[in-house]
């Protein structure tokens, strides 16, 4: 019989920071070196909600969580449920996880050289790609067909796309813009480079003042 | 006409090569990307002799001594042969040549080359020369007609030219070919050839076939192909007599066709399937050398073919007997062709066409064999030279390979029999392949691998709980496997040494022996297998079922009425599908048998015909998780058994419907009807899933095929009709002992009433009245008195009024089945002497539900009973009177509302009621009620019939209770 994780354990910051909130706030308070911003493992918990399909070995009524009702699960057959659920079950050995749709290499080589042709960010697959591949790869790389070459490809797309975040802070800076608007962002790459340049334009600001 | 492959031998380097015999048939001789040209005194010379030519040589000829090369810089030169000496330049083109080829006499050679020119260049005077302009883009290849006069050239611009050398203008063009801008690109190098001696035909490699065009008339008389053949002809190549035509493939395949006959005689492989790209008769006719892209050099010895005439001289009297009985019978079989119905047998026009005028000349063939015979010579060459003079004759004669037979059987245009389907087993993808699915079903899966490496079976189950996976090596070789929650069941068909084996890996036993073996008898092959709960079935080749105990004990036996097809077990069923007879026009007529081998072991379908789609055969066999025999045909029918309509078989899917493209399967591995699921895996392009990646399986609904099923009303009339077929099981389980899940069961009930109620209402919105008292009878007592107070409410008193009678006739039917029933369980039970043991299959109830049931056993319900209760014979009215009630106790829930039914419309029969029942508290409960419940109607009656919403959405039960507590 399966035993279910009742609780589902979180980030060691996510007890003190509410996770989903700081995004807004940390714009107001940057200049409080205290309020960092969100941890990499705190997105990956965000990511963790995602649906994805397991092929369950194993049989088990309908679970009620806080966050819904999840199965029933037969054998064999395909059920969504969130990837904290199905990393669990797969590190146990309950289940084969489906690697969600996009994460074929035609699509991402597909989606890679698109993101070098555009100058533009491009829609990416999911809003947690990085976070789902890296997962996914890392728990159950023996369920995903040519894993090597979707880590590749998707580090390509990533290394990509930051490129093009930076050279886009590099513009902004260097053409003292008040505002630009980037879509198509996801919330791991906006992370990534939220510390660095606010911290840096707050120091330029300081400069700047100083000087005048 | 066998013949011998010799090995293949490293020639040049990669790229391409060419290859010809020297007049003589001494020397092989071949030229390559190297730039040498080798001289090969046989396959096996260590040693050749080779001569440089350039940087590389694209192509070569060789007659009278001289040898022509095609090099790499752009030249056609001329060396002596065998000395190698170089003899000058031929001619020159602004790129290099592509294809040089000797006239028949080596008076001239042509030249085609990638400046999309011809030219035709007298070998004694190089200055001599005609150029044939009019490709537009560069020569494949080129031919000389044996006579002299025409020149074929082929070219990347996709024609195929016939020109006339003298005039230096274009005969014929066909455009035949694939376009492409070089000969490297091109998909076949199309070399072309014209038939030695007459040269009545022109051999045109097109795609993976080769056209024969008739000189002069340039018509297409004829095609000849090989099914083998998937890939383009390379090259032909005539044998020196001209009635054999040689072809290499791209993807290596060597085929010799008998031109007369237009059949295959020899087919050869090349051992690594490299592209042929030259290939070469002896002049003897019994050799062929070949060489391939990657510069191997190969021969085919032992070619029966022209040896045939030459060296068979002893037995010729007789051949050519029999030639002159054959064709002759052949004159009197082509009137019969002349029929109209020619198209029954394998001949097609073209074939008339070229029969007829030579059956005159069949006498002549005859004798000049004869005096080929008289001769005796031994000269091979001089034989060819006869032979090549009567080309004309003997081509297009009849030869004796050719089947003459063929247009005499008589002819038979009414419907053909359709070749049986093999005997599968249900949830398996085919034999041949590598690595396949054994078994797919609802506990796991049973892979077979059978590769260089390994040859072995894995099964994995579904649910780990039941086994952990398993590996075994495959020694036996087995083909078959069934997989059930208590063991797997193998079989493998008799070898020459070793008889069919039947192997069962028993692997819920409890005691250490997990396997048992079983040899079937000599002579008996195991043809199709399954598993019940606590036994396995095989049905063998003699037309046998075999049954044995999961255990291993051989139990019953019976034979089949026909080769069985296939057959699936499910708790104590087994189902059988076997030939029936022959079918016609596609069709196979199956015959299906169901038994039953519980406590009371019975057929329950006896040998009916399965029905199945138009042309289609049978793609699955197998029970619903709940036990109801289903199928699908390869039309992607899925047919469920309908147990309440006598047996017979409602389609319940088209899996065909849901397919996106023509090609697009989908394999059935199982079916559910609680939840309604049929599970299988989308196949794109096959009917069946690679083992790699491993498919997912996808889940489609079951649709009845009603009519007019996007319309409100038809929509309804499916979800009931496949409610009330899907929940067929509930009252078969029931009968047949299981325990069974009466929440399940209840709330289909509720939902089919339900259904019925809207359609009610519906109905009557769309003043069908007469609609409505159709779908009344259809419902339930309690459902009957909703529906009088719908029609009531909505004004519609004619037709409460009629309602109010068949309510009246259910509750009074209800009533005899009370009273009826006690008799009835009692008898029933004193029949069912002893206790029956509950058999409870893994999928047909949750755990909770047992508990319960087990708890309140003495509560019966409508189904015949589940608990053996104590037989009391003789105490006959006191048992009724208990049994009654406790049926009574049973409907309390419902017995009042009918009876509200009665209170409105009917005061008299509560009164005949009341005289019956002797159990005056609960009358005195139900008057009370009904009392009250009458005030509360006529209260409603005067709202508005806003209400109608109030009825569908509420559960009809609740809403009663709670007007009753009222």
């Amino acid at each position: 019989m399966v035993s279910f994780v009742t609780a589902r354990p979180a980030p060691q910051a996510a007890g003190t920071v509410c996770s989903a909130v700081p995004v807004g706030r940390k714009f107001l308070n940057t200049h409080t070196k205290k309020q960092t911003d969100m941890d990499p493992s705190e997105v990956e918990f965000l990511a963790e909600k995602e649906m994805v399909k397991i092929i369950p070995n194993f049989s088990l009524d309908k679970v009620f969580l806080i966050g819904g009702d999840l199965g029933p699960f037969n054998p064999g057959l395909p059920i969504d449920v969130p990837v904290w659920l199905a990393l669990n079950l797969k590190q146990r050995q309950k289940c084969r996880i489906i690697p969600p749709e996009w994460m074929d290499v035609e699509k991402l080589e597909e989606m890679r050289d698109l993101e070098r042709k555009e100058d533009m960010f491009t829609p990416v697959p999911s809003p947690y790609y990085m976070e789902l591949t890296k997962l996914l790869l890392n728990h159950a790389s023996d369920n995903i067909p040519k894993a090597d070459e979707i880590r590749t490809l998707v580090k390509d797309i990533w290394d990509t796309r930051i490129a093009k975040l930076r050279l886009s802070a590099d513009s902004f800076i260097s053409q003292q813009e008040a505002y630009a608007k980037l879509d198509n962002l996801t919330l791991m790459e906006i992370n990534t480079i939220r510390a660095f340049l606010l911290d840096t334009l707050n120091c330029m600001y300081k400069l700047r003042s100083n000087v005048q | 006409m066998p013949c011998e492959r010799k090995p293949m031998r490293y020639g040049h380097s990669e790229g391409h090569t060419e290859v010809c015999f020297d007049d003589t048939g001494r020397f092989i001789v071949t030229c390559g990307n190297d730039g040498d040209v080798r001289i090969w005194e046989s396959l096996d010379d260590d040693d050749p002799k080779f001569i440089t030519v350039g940087e590389k040589a694209y192509s070569l000829a060789l007659k009278n001594g001289k040898l022509v090369t095609a090099s790499s810089n752009n030249t056609v030169q001329i060396h002596t042969f065998p000395d190698g000496d170089p003899d000058g330049i031929l001619t020159r083109f602004t790129t290099n040549a592509t294809h040089v080829t000797f006239n028949s006499i080596g008076s001239r050679v042509a030249a085609g080359s990638s400046d999309f020119m011809v030219k035709v260049v007298e070998v004694s005077d190089s200055s001599q020369q005609k150029t044939l302009r009019g490709h537009e883009a560069p020569v494949l290849s080129v031919t000389f007609d044996p006579k002299d006069d025409f020149l074929a050239s082929a070219s990347c611009d996709g024609s195929v030219v016939v020109w006339n050398i003298e005039e230096q203008t274009q005969v014929i063009s066909w455009p035949l070919l694939q376009k492409s801008n070089d000969v490297t690109n091109a998909k076949s190098l199309c070399r072309l050839a014209w038939q030695p001696g007459m040269g009545k035909f022109l051999a045109v490699p097109v795609e993976t076939k080769v056209h024969l065009y008739e000189r002069g008339s340039w018509d297409h008389v004829s095609t000849l192909s090989d099914d083998l053949l998937t890939q383009p002809i390379n090259v032909v190549s005539w044998s020196p007599c001209g009635r054999f035509l040689a072809a290499g493939s791209v993807g290596g395949l060597l085929t010799v066709w008998d031109v007369n006959s237009k059949l295959c005689v020899e087919r050869q492989k090349h051992e690594k399937g490299f592209t042929v790209c030259s290939l070469a008769w002896h002049p003897s006719g019994s050799q062929i050398a070949y060489t391939d892209t990657e510069g191997c050099l190969g021969l085919l010895d032992g070619l029966g073919t022209s040896t045939q005439v030459a060296a068979k001289k002893p037995a010729k009297d007789y051949d050519d007997l029999f030639d002159d009985d054959d064709d002759r019978l052949m004159d009197e079989g082509l009137s019969d062709t002349k029929s109209p119905a020619k198209k029954a047998v394998g001949w097609d026009d073209d074939d008339d066409d070229f029969l007829v005028p030579a059956t005159g000349r069949v006498k002549n063939r005859g004798a000049f064999l004869d005096d080929e015979n008289s001769l005796d010579t031994g000269s091979l060459k001089l034989g060819q030279d006869k032979f090549g003079d009567n080309n004309d004759d003997a081509g297009s004669s009849v030869a004796p390979a050719a089947p003459p037979v063929a247009p005499l059987r008589p002819v038979y245009e009414g419907p053909m029999p359709t070749p049986p389907q093999k005997a599968f087993q249900p949830g398996s993808s085919p034999a041949h392949l590598t690595h396949r699915f054994m078994m797919w079903n609802f506990v796991g899966i049973v892979r077979g691998y059978n590769d260089e490496q390994d040859n072995a079976i894995d099964v994995e189950f579904h649910d780990t709980a039941v086994h952990h996976a398993m590996h075994l090596t495959n020694s036996l070789g087995h083909t078959m496997a069934d997989l059930s929650q208590e063991g797997v069941l193998l079989a493998c068909p008799s070898t020459e040494e070793l008889a069919s084996k039947l192997q069962c890996l028993h692997f819920s036993s409890w005691d250490t022996n997990k396997e048992w073996m079983v040899d079937l008898p000599k002579g008996e092959d195991a043809r199709a297998l399954c598993l019940g709960q606590g036994w396995a079935a095989v049905a063998t080749s003699t037309l046998m079922i075999r049954l044995f105990s999961i255990g291993g004990v051989q139990r019953e036996l019976f034979s089949l009425p026909g080769p069985v097809v296939c057959m699936a077990g499910h708790g104590e069923q087994l189902l059988v599908v076997y030939h029936r007879a022959t079918g016609f026009d596609g069709e196979q007529a199956l015959g299906v048998q169901l038994l039953q081998f519980s406590r009371k072991k019975r057929q329950l379908i006896s040998g009916e015909p399965l029905p199945l789609s138009q042309k289609s055969y049978l793609s699955w066999l197998g029970f619903t998780a709940e036990g109801t025999p289903c199928y699908v045909d390869s039309n992607g029918m899925v047919r469920m058994l309908n147990r309440s309509l006598g047996n017979t078989w409602t389609p319940v899917c088209n899996t065909r419907e849901t397919c996106k493209s023509k090609s697009d399967h989908y394999w059935v591995v199982g079916v559910h009807e609680n939840p309604q699921q049929l599970r299988c895996i989308p196949c794109k392009g096959s009917r069946y899933p690679p083992t790699l990646p491993r498919p997912a399986v996808a889940i489609l609904p079951f649709k009845l095929p009603l009519c007019q099923t996007t319309t409100e009303k038809g929509q309804m009339e499916e979800q009931f009709w496949r409610s009330v077929l899907f929940h067929n099981h509930y009252s078969f389980l029931s009968s047949s002992g299981y325990e069974i899940d009466e929440d399940a069961q209840n709330l289909s009930q509720k939902e089919q009433q339900e259904l019925l109620m809207k359609m009610f209402a519906l109905s009557c919105k769309l003043e069908r009245e007469f609609r409505c008292v159709e779908l009344a009878e259809m419902m339930t007592q309690n459902v009957v008195t909703l529906a009088i107070r719908y029609a009531s409410r909505s004004r519609r008193m004619a037709l409460a009024q009629r309602l109010s009678e068949i309510a009246l006739e259910k509750s009074n039917q209800m009533q005899e089945e009370e009273q009826e029933e006690p008799e009835y369980s009692s008898t029933r039970r004193t029949s069912s002497g002893q206790p029956r043991v509950t058999n409870i299959l893994d999928n047909m109830m949750s755990s909770k539900k047992s508990a319960q049931l087990s708890s309140s056993g003495g509560k019966p319900s409508k189904s015949p009973v589940l608990k053996p209760l104590a037989p009391k014979p003789k105490t006959k009215v006191p048992c009724a009177e208990s049994v009654f009630k406790q049926g009574s106790i049973s409907r309390c829930l419902c017995a009042f509302r009918p009876k509200t039914g009665f209170q409105l419309w009917l005061e008299e029969n509560r009164k005949s009621i009341l005289a019956d029942n002797p159990d005056l508290e609960e009358t005195d409960v139900i008057k009370e009620a009904m009392g009250r419940f009458r005030t509360l109607s006529t209260e409603e009656r005067l709202l508005s019939n806003q209400l109608k919403l109030f009825i569908f959405k509420n559960d009809f039960r609740s809403t009663d209770l709670n007007k009753t507590d009222k």
